[in-house]
């Protein structure tokens, strides 16, 4: 909302700074965005009577002029054909224009020139934000203006306008009228009620001579009034109201529109005048369009209607759609003698989704959807009529239609001081609340300690008695209110939910080792399904209004956010990284969905620049040994890893996700071509399923451990890890632990051949274990392994 | 025999005395004392010795045999531990050489911020909840007194997934599912990702809420002011003043925005707080009655209050970090720096 303050100060009077207004007003709940200047668009730019014009002694194009601005004359050197006795605008030496030209004195072929004149551009405005003035002209003032004035100033752009921020709840303070109530409570001052002062003519009749109205869509038009104007006449506003108007940004057109778009801003109420020449039949019907009429809005636009959309008729036809913009036909023209005006409630839900559906905005749609109360339309429409009274623009005819619903005009709010109290936790003198009520427009009577405000209809967000602590607290400060920590209230046992615990947890681990996290936008290009190679027919969750095709869909996998962050990483010169992701995946049961989609927790590894495959598995493994579990890892085909490096991680029996070197296409995919990258992905959900957090004593053996090595030699294509696991479920007695310790393949060893050595630990809780024992064990081992695996002994 | 075995005595100590290293007094403990050493040679004279004499000699035999052994048991002490002197002088090493340490990982920026939130809320008696992300209009809106076509919902431009389906557009989202589930006393936090079709230097479209919510008998706004303020002192530091300024959200009444004291000047105003000396952190409010009575909590019984912050506007007040985008890019020199 702009609001200048000189217009402002119609209503209350402001005797403080710009500066202390705006904190005032922040401090009762109305944040200034900002604070214009109008004055200081540019600087020093001021206006100079030019009093001497000669040509340049070294230029046939150029006049050296000698300008007088007030306090001392300077020499301008221009090519505007300038006279003598002009009054011009005139930039100084350093001044700074609004294209950001910086003005310095200098010579100009050899001759002195301190400044240059300057036109509409120069200063920042365009044709038609400031009278008589032209467009690619200097600016030109009236003889008698106050040389040295700033030139600004001198075009009536001297006002401050203050950009406020109205909260969603007061609709009523998108109007000067409102907001200078708000000012005057928090300046402690009084405000005045809008001038309202007309007479009809006897000459001019009726209204109904003019229009008759119906409203066929009430829920959609609570309210329709209307008036009349005989014998219009047509002529420029007033320069006070053309600067208003200019000042909140909207153009001055001609005395009746300018009276609408003024009681727009000043009332709130949105207005529109029909030339009366073209309501066929003498009639305004409010209804719901039919489907498939056309309207062509002043704009020029032809719109095609449906049929949940209101529309002003005439007897035949659409002449404007309701609340957002009048049809072409029906508008003010120069020729115009009689004018209806209709000032009008409409639903904003009902102009919001037909502005919407048309695409077709305006001043009075914007404010409809803000939400308008019943008490404007009648003020709005008085205000409009003491404008044509006084402007003498026309006749205005008797009597004033009011095609309304019932509703009702004030409803109660009854409360007591410890009621305010009890919400806020501060004491409320009862006295202040009624002072604070009484200058914010609402009445209050009393019976005993209860006090009952009386809400009238131009508050409609106020419902019950917080609403009323708030006002009063918003003007009274919140510096009243002593904090305290839950001063009545028990005391209560906070925290974490084992899930949220446990990520946390998950975290920590990674972090101790030397992984970052990393945390990337839960939607993505569809694209990623493609690039990853996974199954076409993945259900997506397609966002229906995307800021764009790659950020979509939400995703169903971290692996592909993962990999674009390494690949970032590789393009912006870091060497390595190991990075992982806690994030949610996005699983619908169906599409489209009927119930909200599965959202399930997952963990992603990526790291590139150091460290291989099995770096990768230490970092699940070290993860798995935290959380007490133990995983199994088996190889595993998975679309966008390497082939022959990629596998499968399970824990209690059950596959929660894969880990593995990047396919190289892949990787190109993400344009990393020359880094080998691992990426490795889990259902941390699964993994919790399987977390053992129990830790249990048991006895270890007092006797000495006994240790032996194996090597043997088995055919390539055979897995370590179920040799391991063949031999821990092999029942050898008293072996602790079974690991391998090194792989070896060579000529020695014979083509397709590899060699893998073994270390075994022996004990026993009862005794020290004779050699026979472990000889005995070893055998078996040997054994199992030649049975299992073709294993022979390494020579 | 006596001179015999006395001049074998003098010759054993004075090698013993002589002897530098542990090699050469293994040497002579062999010659002198071994199973074939002088002394046993010596001793197979004692069958020639009368009787008498016998047992004098046996002693003396005895005395000797001490006196090597302890002796040499004594020069062995001096040399092993000027062996072991040498051996560490010789394994010298440059302590100034870096060590195998190679750092830690990092939390995400956005994590260590919230964890240190959601900590001190911990600390007052608040448990820690979290909730779908992909919520439906009903607990998103309108359980939180925004219906359809409020104007409210032009505050927030939300994503939409399906009729009645968003992206949440606020934590609050869970206020409702809570107060639909649970009964009073309610004190709790809820973390999470949030999304609003916004896109520029200090809004992100998915970014990150922390959701508080108190409900109980006598409940105050003085209570949330008193939480507020334990939060800032904690987050920020031990002078940070809270101050609050009224505003409009649909679920709370009365609602306001919530300032601390800027962190960079302490108040006394600079380029990040517009020289105002206060910063802008999250918006909060006493519970709206029509809220409580929505989701089924009697508001004559029960007050409450709600506050929802942005955990990156805060780690970027915190960290002084001047570009949202920095955020989401992970590059690993950025992350690297919340590392300690």
């Amino acid at each position: 909302m702009l609001a200048p303050i000189s217009w402002l100060k119609e209503y209350v009077d402001i005797d403080c700074s710009v500066d202390q207004l705006v904190k005032k007003l922040v401090g009762i709940g109305f944040e200034v965005e900002e604070v214009i200047y109008q004055d200081k668009k540019v600087n020093n730019v001021v206006v100079g009577k030019i009093v001497k014009v000669e040509q340049h002694p070294n230029a046939d194009r150029l006049r050296v002029t000698q300008i007088d601005i007030g306090t001392k004359t300077i020499q301008v050197i221009t090519n505007v054909p300038v006279v003598g006795g002009e009054v011009v605008a005139v930039s100084l030496d350093g001044a700074v224009l609004a294209n950001g030209q910086v003005i310095k004195s200098g010579e100009l072929r050899g001759v002195l020139s301190e400044g240059m004149l300057c036109g509409l551009e120069e200063v920042g405005l365009s044709e038609g934000e400031v009278d008589n003035q032209k467009k690619g002209d200097i600016l030109r003032f009236p003889e008698g203006t106050t040389l040295g004035m700033n030139a600004l100033q001198a075009l009536g752009q001297d006002d401050v306008i203050l950009d406020v921020a109205i909260t969603a709840n007061r609709p009523d303070c998108n109007s000067i009228y409102k907001l200078a109530r708000e000012v005057a409570v928090c300046l402690n001052k009084e405000c005045k009620n809008p001038h309202i002062n007309y007479e009809v003519s006897k000459d001019a009749g009726d209204v109904s001579s003019l229009v008759s109205v119906e409203v066929k869509a009430p829920d959609l038009c609570p309210r329709y009034m209307a008036a009349g104007v005989k014998n219009v006449k047509i002529f420029e506003s007033d320069p006070v109201i053309k600067h208003r108007l200019r000042a909140v940004g909207i153009r001055p057109i001609n005395n009746i529109v300018d009276i609408t778009n003024y009681v727009l801003t000043e009332i709130g109420q949105p207005m529109h005048s029909f030339d009366e020449r073209e309501l066929g039949g003498k009639k305004i019907v409010v209804r719901k369009a039919n489907q498939g009429e056309h309207i062509i809005s002043l704009d020029g636009k032809d719109n095609v209607l449906t049929e949940n959309m209101l529309v002003i008729c005439d007897a035949n036809k659409p002449v404007a759609v309701a609340g957002i913009m009048g049809g072409e036909e029906s508008g003010i023209k120069d020729d115009t003698s009689s004018v209806v005006f209709e000032s009008a409630k409409f639903a904003r839900d009902s102009v919001r989704r037909t502005s919407r559906a048309l695409n077709l905005r305006s001043d009075s749609s914007a404010r409809f959807e803000k939400g308008i109360d019943f008490a404007s339309q009648e003020l709005g429409l008085k205000r409009a009529l003491t404008m044509i009274y006084e402007s003498k623009s026309g006749d205005i005819t008797s009597g004033i239609i009011d095609v309304k619903v019932d509703y009702k005009t004030v409803k109660d709010i009854s409360f007591t001081t410890k009621d305010i109290k009890n919400i806020l936790g501060c004491n409320v003198p009862k006295n202040t609340l009624l002072n604070i009520l009484s200058k914010l427009g609402i009445e209050t009577s009393e019976n005993g300690n209860v006090i009952t405000a009386h809400i009238k209809e131009d508050r409609e967000d106020i419902y019950g008695v917080n609403d009323i602590a708030e006002e009063f607290i918003r003007v009274y400060g919140y510096k009243h209110v002593k904090p305290t920590l839950f001063a009545y209230a028990p005391l209560t046992k906070g925290g974490k939910l084992p899930k949220i615990e446990n990520v946390d947890h998950v975290k920590d681990i990674l972090v101790s080792m030397g992984l970052s996290e990393a945390i990337s936008y839960s939607f993505t290009s569809p694209k990623y399904v493609e690039k990853l190679g996974l199954d076409p027919d993945t259900k997506l969750i397609k966002i229906i209004n995307p800021l764009g095709e790659d950020l979509s869909v939400m995703r169903t996998v971290l692996a592909h956010n993962m990999l674009e962050m390494l690949a970032f990483n590789i393009s912006h010169f870091n060497k390595k990284a190991k990075l992982f992701e806690i994030a949610k995946v996005y699983l619908p049961n169906e599409l489209p969905m009927k119930d909200l989609p599965k959202e399930e927790e997952k963990l992603v590894i990526g790291m590139y620049g150091e460290g291989d495959f099995y770096d990768l598995k230490g970092y699940l493994d070290g993860l798995c040994y935290a959380l007490g579990v133990e995983p199994t890892y088996a190889k595993k085909q998975v679309s966008y890893l390497h082939i022959g490096r990629s596998a499968s991680i399970s824990v209690c029996g059950k596959e929660i996700g894969v880990l593995g070197e990047v396919h190289p296409d892949v990787a190109d995919k993400y344009g990393v071509d020359e880094q080998r990258l691992y990426i490795a992905e889990i259902s941390l959900e699964e993994l919790f399923k399987c977390t053992e957090s129990t830790i249990k004593f048991k006895a270890f053996s007092k006797f000495p451990p006994i240790d032996r090595d194996l090597a043997v030699v088995v055919d390539k294509k055979v897995v370590a890890g179920d040799m391991i696991a063949a031999i821990k479920s092999g029942k050898i007695a008293n072996l602790a632990t079974a690991n391998i310790f090194d792989v070896y393949e060579g000529d020695k060893i014979g083509k397709d051949k590899k060699s893998i050595a073994l270390s075994f630990t022996f004990t026993s809780n009862e005794r020290t274990l004779k050699d026979e024992e472990i000889q005995e064990a070893m055998d078996k081992i040997l054994s199992l392994l030649s049975r299992k695996f073709k294993a022979k002994i390494r020579g | 025999m006596k001179e015999k075995l006395e001049a074998m005595k003098n010759e054993a100590l004075e090698a013993i005395s002589k002897a530098n290293d542990s090699s050469s007094l293994n040497d002579i403990r062999v010659r002198y004392l071994g199973k074939s050493g002088e002394m046993t040679l010596l001793m197979r004279g004692l069958g020639n010795v009368s009787k008498e004499e016998r047992p004098i000699l046996g002693k003396m035999f005895n005395d000797v045999r001490g006196e090597i052994e302890s002796a040499l048991e004594s020069k062995t002490s001096i040399i092993v531990e000027q062996e072991k002197q040498a051996r560490l002088l010789a394994e010298d090493i440059d302590v100034t050489l870096p060590s195998t340490f190679e750092g830690f990982g990092t939390l995400h920026p956005l994590s260590k911020t919230k964890k240190e939130i959601v900590d001190t809320f911990l600390e007052m008696g608040f448990t820690v909840d979290e909730g779908p992300e992909i919520e439906t209009d009903m607990f998103n809106f309108q359980l939180l007194n925004v219906p359809k076509d409020h104007p409210a919902r032009e505050m927030q431009d939300t994503f939409y997934v399906g009729d009645e389906m968003v992206l949440r557009t606020q934590t609050s989202s869970m206020q409702a599912r809570i107060m639909t589930t649970q009964k009073p006393p309610i004190r709790v936090i809820i973390p999470g990702k949030v999304y609003r079709s916004d896109d520029d230097v200090s809004h992100s479209p998915i970014f990150h809420q922390i959701e508080g919510l108190a409900v109980d008998k006598h409940i105050t706004m003085g209570d949330l002011q008193g939480c507020l303020e334990a939060f800032a002192e904690k987050v920020f530091s031990k002078d940070t003043k809270v101050r609050l300024r009224p505003s409009y959200f649909p679920f709370t009444e009365p609602s306001v925005e919530v300032d601390v004291t800027c962190s960079v000047c302490h108040g006394k105003g600079c380029s990040v707080c517009k020289h105002t000396g206060w910063v802008e952190i999250l918006g909060a409010g006493v519970v709206n009655p029509v809220v409580l009575d929505m989701c089924g909590i009697d508001s004559k019984e029960y007050s409450g209050f709600a506050f929802g912050l942005g955990v990156e506007r805060i780690a970027m007040i915190k960290y002084g970090i001047p570009n949202i985008k920095l955020l989401y890019e992970n590059d690993v020199r950025f992350l690297k720096q919340f590392d300690k």
